[in-house]
């Protein structure tokens, strides 16, 4: 089979998970800073189950958001070394920062935050929180910033058939980064706060114990997901000015700018077809679709005043059915964003097919099965326990239990030695 | 300054062999653990540094990219097989320490530990693979590509794939002694002592194969160091093994991390001034300076580093003060 096909196929299998993830992650915790931050401020303990609660389904879908973070990052070189070896010298510095900035930053606070609970001082705990959360945010935006030079490569000269950097800034004010962070931000915060408000309907939907818990999630995550979606919507329709205008066969309707283009790409890279496959057209309107469904939810707003959006019940059952909408929308973001700018692996520089490591068809074929059904087989375990936990409710959660009370725990606690 | 990132590349990737190298070792030790409390014990041992140590792969990799993407690119496909063996691993080990204790029945939990044990043979054997391929070269072409995959299947990467596997044991080993309390610490001291000898008995094998390999001998270009760092590795292991047995568990640790860190120091002295050696073409070989990017890219990433390392080390040392010494009946149990 063609190695390029797999490869792309392998990226877009890995990236549309890792992107499942991801946005859970950069929702939740923001979600669980406010929360985390209540309780340290007003010392309430249902702030305190809140945050274990929310904590233990933000940990869990941590888990996968950073291993196929790490097959992304390597996957670059695995299939993709005509691109490091093209643009590497641009390409790879927000790539860098991005590992050494935030990510490495971002886990060693998760772990400390993790098992810091009545061991570490609250605001130290508090802090570790706030800084997992900063550089979540930052991870976000050097990755962006790396995916903006691809989209529309800025800051650089070609010289000997390389790309070196020459301007930096150039990489930062890139018009096709600012609206799209704003836009995944806003994506990923209304994707936290839905998750939110949907789990909490199932509660109040099936009248468990925990009503007051269950009742204050709903109404911060419906909120903040109503919030949210303003921006969403915003930064999302800002985009087309700016991308349209560096990349006019994506989102334009400029029929001479996109002549124009085709004819410069097929003087200096040869005759081909310089269209994006209409897939990418698809998911856009399908996107704007969902977008434009969600925006409804605002009228669910007014129903918060006595909490007739519980007693009317089928407001709780609307959120629910809604829950996977915000899913199927970023994956649908990601095709348009990036199958739209296909042929190119950076636009207009370097196309897919020359960016493809020379690696064989059965090498390929091997490792996208095989990343594909690990990836994949993780993911749905990912998802059947953090389903379970959040069903089982706010009831003896293992994050954050006090090491004195042994609870229902089958386990021995290890005797103290050395003391 | 390539020098000095080609340094930074080898401290990280070194440190990550050291630190995540005790997490595959605790894992593949947990197949030796009788029951589900011993494994939990384990695993509650590694607790919070487990996120902190597998971020230095990832470090290491961003490090490759940003300041060495000529190398990167043909590194990483060049030994497409061991790579993937060993991201398949590390995946594996990543995820399934982290959900093991998700699900309430031992059951399940035990087939979770299961994976974390075979997660951390495979990654253990990747990135063995990996240094070996390193110290063999790959088939560099003069268009800078390198052509196919069958290189890498070699008896000496093989070799090296396996004494990986008994360097990681033996430090998981010396690790959960120095972690674990009492009669458990003694147990894991046992099981490093004796993996001791079969650790130096796969360094020999590996050395003896590497000696009698004439890729080995040719991509070599600084014997002297190279036999120098090999004899320090074997020193380490006895080291090792002489302070399990007389308890001073610190030590051990020191001399197990030391051999772990060797390996990456090995292979960036043995082909130096070359960062990938060719087979096919001498011409060809990738030197560390040809491999690095160029100037205004180092330059932007040294003037982030300067300030981010000390950062970046401090925070580890914060999360290694902070949950220092033996795991007692106040632990936090979360993995």
């Amino acid at each position: 089979m063609d190695p390029l096909l797999l490869a792309r196929l392998q990226f877009a299998t890995t990236t549309s998970i890792h992107f499942l993830f991801v946005v859970v992650t950069l929702g939740l915790v923001t979600l669980l800073v406010y929360l985390q931050t209540a309780w340290v401020i007003t010392k309430k303990p249902a702030y305190e189950r809140l945050t274990r609660f929310w904590g233990t389904l933000y940990v869990i879908n941590y888990v996968l958001g950073i291993a196929t973070g790490i097959v992304m990052e390597f996957q670059f070189g695995l299939n993709w070394s005509g691109l490091s070896r093209y643009v590497g010298n641009v390409f790879g510095a927000p790539l860098a920062i991005e590992t050494l900035v935030a990510f490495f930053l971002e886990s060693t606070f998760l772990g400390m935050w993790i098992f810091g609970w009545h061991r570490l001082r609250r605001g130290v705990h508090l802090a570790l929180l706030w800084g997992v959360a900063l550089t979540a945010y930052a991870s976000a935006f050097w990755v962006l910033v790396a995916n903006a030079f691809l989209q529309n490569p800025v800051g650089y000269e070609v010289r000997d058939g390389v790309a070196h950097l020459t301007d930096f800034s150039a990489l930062l004010t890139n018009p096709t980064l600012g609206m799209a962070f704003g836009h995944v931000v806003s994506a990923a915060v209304l994707t936290g706060g839905m998750l939110m408000a949907a789990v909490s309907a199932w509660h109040l939907i099936r009248r468990t114990a925990d009503y007051a818990l269950f009742r204050t999630s709903l109404r911060i995550g419906l909120v903040t997901a109503m919030s949210a979606v303003i921006f969403l919507l915003g930064f999302g329709f800002a985009q087309f000015g700016p991308v349209g205008a560096v990349q006019p066969i994506k989102y334009s309707n400029d029929a001479a700018a996109k002549s124009a283009l085709i004819a410069d790409w097929t003087a200096r890279f040869g005759p081909g077809d310089y269209n994006p496959p209409p897939l990418a057209g698809a998911a856009l309107g399908f996107m704007i679709l969902i977008g434009m469904t969600l925006v409804w939810g605002v009228f669910l707003l007014p129903l918060l005043f006595r909490d007739w959006i519980i007693r009317l019940r089928f407001p709780l059952y609307l959120i629910l059915l809604a829950l996977p909408l915000p899913f199927v929308a970023v994956i649908l973001g990601w095709i348009a964003r990036e199958v739209g700018r296909q042929p190119w692996a950076a636009y207009g520089l370097l196309k897919v097919s020359d960016a493809v490591s020379p690696v064989g068809g059965g090498m390929m074929l091997a490792s996208l099965i095989g990343f594909s059904l690990l990836v994949g087989g993780l993911a749905v375990a990912n998802w059947v326990l953090l389903a379970r936990h959040a069903h089982r409710g706010a009831d003896d959660l293992a994050l954050g239990r006090p090491p004195e009370t042994d609870g229902a725990r089958p386990d021995p606690v290890p005797e103290p030695v050395l003391v | 300054m390539e020098t000095v990132w080609y340094a930074l590349l080898g401290l990280f990737f070194a440190a990550y062999l050291v630190l995540g190298g005790y997490d595959y070792g605790v894992g593949l030790l947990l197949a030796r653990d009788a029951g589900p409390a011993q494994r939990r014990e384990s695993l509650t041992a590694l607790g919070p540094f487990f996120l902190g140590n597998e971020v230095w792969l990832v470090a290491a990799a961003g490090i490759l990219f940003g300041a060495f993407p000529m190398l990167e690119g043909e590194l990483l496909a060049g030994l497409y097989p061991a790579v993937v063996l060993a991201l398949f691993g590390v995946i594996v080990v990543t995820a399934a320490v982290q959900l093991r204790s998700r699900p309430a029945s031992d059951r399940a939990r035990g087939r979770w530990d299961r994976l974390v044990t075979a997660g951390a043979a495979l990654a253990a054997l990747g990135w063995g693979a990996v240094l070996g391929g390193l110290l063999q070269g790959v088939p560099l072409h003069a268009d800078g590509h390198v052509a196919g995959v069958g290189h890498v299947a070699t008896p000496f990467a093989a070799a090296t794939a396996l004494a990986t596997v008994a360097l990681v044991a033996v430090h998981g080993a010396s690790f959960l002694a120095l972690r674990l309390p009492g009669e458990a610490a003694e147990r894991a001291a046992r099981t490093g002592r004796r993996l001791v000898p079969v650790a130096l008995a796969t360094l020999a094998v590996a050395a003896v194969v590497g000696a009698l390999s004439a890729r080995v001998r040719e991509a070599v270009q600084q014997p002297y160091p190279t036999v120098l760092l090999v004899a320090v590795l074997a020193g380490a292991l006895l080291v090792a093994g002489r302070a399990l047995a007389r308890r001073r568990h610190g030590l051990a640790f020191t001399a197990t991390a030391l051999a772990l860190a060797v390996p990456v120091l090995l292979v960036g002295a043995a082909t130096w001034p070359y960062a990938l050696v060719s087979t096919v073409d001498p011409a060809a070989s990738l030197t560390v300076a040809d491999a690095a990017a160029s100037g205004p890219t180092l330059r932007l990433l040294s003037w982030l580093m300067a300030p981010l390392l000390p950062a970046l080390l401090g925070f580890q040392a914060m999360c290694w003060w902070a949950f220092r010494g033996r795991i007692d009946g106040r632990t936090p149990v979360y993995w």
